[in-house]
């Protein structure tokens, strides 16, 4: 089986951003492409874009040779979008993968965006409520923050977990963003501040939540073969695993345990030969609060219902037992769904690069992403190890 | 004047529930008779929700419509402060919640009127309630058992 390596890296500014899709699409592409000054656009065969709403948010059916027009590029080989909602953009690099491997495309360009913010908050909420099941979950006014606040108060009431836990790991992932200039929100909080911000759906307040982001991501990925062309180290994907179970959500497996993401962290660790031990830090899906606690406890960091502990006693930062979300998260960067999988790839990547500021360097041979999207009824996994 | 500007879409939060766009149509008419009900499958009588027309375990397409209970409990509930979506942020906040149905394996989604979060605790009695929008269609909530307005 060919190896297959990130081999280059572009992101654009995050935030509430005075630019359209198009325009953020080629702002990432213009970062990566001057991340990689050997590459000729005439060898990239592949493009993969992970969209999730365009449709709905800008009003664009069909983006994927919209952006290969926006990079310069006529891709001959495999050209296709990826909508996992949440998880578009880790899907996109996993096709990206999974053609390279087959053959079918040698040098592939992902690339992951959304315009989330428009003139209308309430369309962009209800674009968003349409992720999940609209007739039946959407229809009752059931959106990510209402339902992660479901699933809060089931952790909260099945294990004790606490506001102040919750908020803690609020209070990291902030500090992180904090020296981390493409975050929408790079800046610290403290924990009063966050247990005492907006009420938006309790018991999660708004810096419980992550925000809703304008932003790109790009990566170039190709084979061992063609991969020191393009960089002194290359970043292999090692291990890749996806699960999904459940669409309605009174019909998921569980609230309170992420069945999905212990069977897709199952698959990835085994396919790359190693364990969550060996892993040197790791992106986690951090949408909400509660959802960074209980990936530590799916991911078998500490016993089901210690999550909140784990976070406190600070296993989850640089230091700890596996430093998590060094970006700052999707609670410091911001979430613009396609683009949030393929940019917590480009932080692992430029960790291992060393291309990240001193204080919230780590580094290291192993990283873990997991991305998990709707109402948490599919995780994707990727361990990355470190070449060159 | 400009050129007009005029919109709609075909689809807001609500399903379309007439015979001509969907097969569940007996739903929406028995909510419209005060009656909370999915579909059994004939064959393999597994109780399903939502109502099907195809029975995902047995691969059978002959169903039954069967009556749901009107009370339950409430198994986790939060409210709606801000960002409600399109057509909703008038009514923020708002409860909404998962009600385990009394003695049938049926859970639900739903809103959770005439009652305030701090009001609420898990496992607190709920009754059904029909709700009739302004074109004729009709949705379900609940409210706490023993309101006024909760029938009997
Ligand atoms: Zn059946």
């Amino acid at each position: 089986m060919r190896r297959v390596a990130i081999v280059g890296t572009g992101l654009t500014k995050w935030g509430v951003r005075n630019a359209t899709y198009k325009e953020l699409v080629q702002e990432a592409g213009k970062d990566l492409f001057d991340d990689v000054p050997n590459l000729d656009k005439k060898h990239v065969d592949s493009l993969f874009v992970g969209s999730a709403l365009v449709d709905r948010l800008a009003f664009q059916a069909y983006p994927a040779p919209l952006v290969a027009e926006q990079l310069g590029l006529t891709p001959s080989r495999m050209v296709m979008r990826t909508e996992m909602a949440c998880v578009s953009g880790q899907s996109a690099i996993r096709v990206a993968w999974a053609s390279i491997v087959a053959g079918l495309s040698d040098v592939a360009v992902v690339v992951g965006a959304e315009k989330m913010n428009t003139p209308n908050m309430a369309e962009t909420q209800a674009s968003m409520a349409c992720v999940l099941d609209r007739e039946w979950d959407g229809v009752n006014g059931l959106n990510a923050p209402p339902y992660f606040a479901l699933i809060a108060q089931r952790h909260m009431h099945e294990y004790g977990t606490t506001e102040e836990q919750l908020a803690e790991v609020s209070v990291k992932n902030h500090d992180y963003a904090a020296t981390n200039p493409y975050a929408h929100y790079p800046k610290r909080v403290s924990r009063e501040k966050v247990l005492s911000s907006a009420k938006i759906a309790p018991p999660l307040k708004l810096l419980d939540c992550s925000g809703i982001t304008d932003g790109a991501a790009a990566v170039l990925m190709t084979h061992e073969g063609l991969a020191k062309k393009y960089t002194d180290t290359p970043v292999f994907v090692e291990g890749l695993g996806q699960a999904q179970s459940g669409s309605l959500v009174v019909n998921l497996e569980s609230l309170t345990t992420w069945h999905p993401l212990r069977r897709a962290a199952q698959e990835a660790f085994k396919m790359a030969g190693v364990t969550i031990r060996d892993m040197d830090l790791a992106e986690t899906h951090d949408c909400f609060t509660i959802s960074e606690i209980m990936e530590y406890e799916d991911l078998g960091l500490c016993e089901k219902g210690q999550g909140g502990q784990f976070v406190m006693d600070g296993q989850s930062r640089i230091g700890g037992t596996l430093p998590t979300n060094l970006r700052g998260g999707l609670l410091g960067c911001g979430h613009p769904l396609g683009a949030t999988g393929v940019a917590q790839a480009i932080e692992i990547v430029r960790q291992f690069k060393a291309q990240v500021p001193e204080d919230r360097y780590v580094g290291g041979e192993w990283g873990l992403c997991h991305n998990l999207s709707g109402n948490a009824n599919n995780h994707a996994l990727m361990v990355l190890r470190r070449g060159g | 004047m400009g050129e007009p500007q005029e919109w709609h879409f075909a689809f807001d939060f609500y399903p379309l529930q007439s015979p001509e766009h969907t097969r569940i149509w007996p739903f929406f008419q028995h909510l419209k008779e005060g009656r909370l009900t999915t579909t059994r499958c004939a064959k393999c009588s597994s109780l399903l929700w939502q109502p099907r027309v195809v029975c995902p375990h047995c691969n059978a397409d002959a169903m039954e419509w069967v009556d749901l209970p009107r009370h339950g409990r409430i198994y986790a509930f939060t409210a709606v402060y801000a960002g409600a979506p399109l057509g909703l942020e008038k009514d923020v906040p708002f409860v909404v919640a998962i009600v385990e149905l009394d003695g049938v394996p049926v859970k639900v989604v739903a809103r959770i009127d005439e009652a305030r979060y701090e009001d609420l605790k898990i496992g607190d009695p709920v009754t059904l309630k029909i709700v009739e929008l302004a074109d004729g269609r009709v949705w379900f909530r609940f409210v706490p058992t023993g309101k006024p307005s909760s029938p009997a």
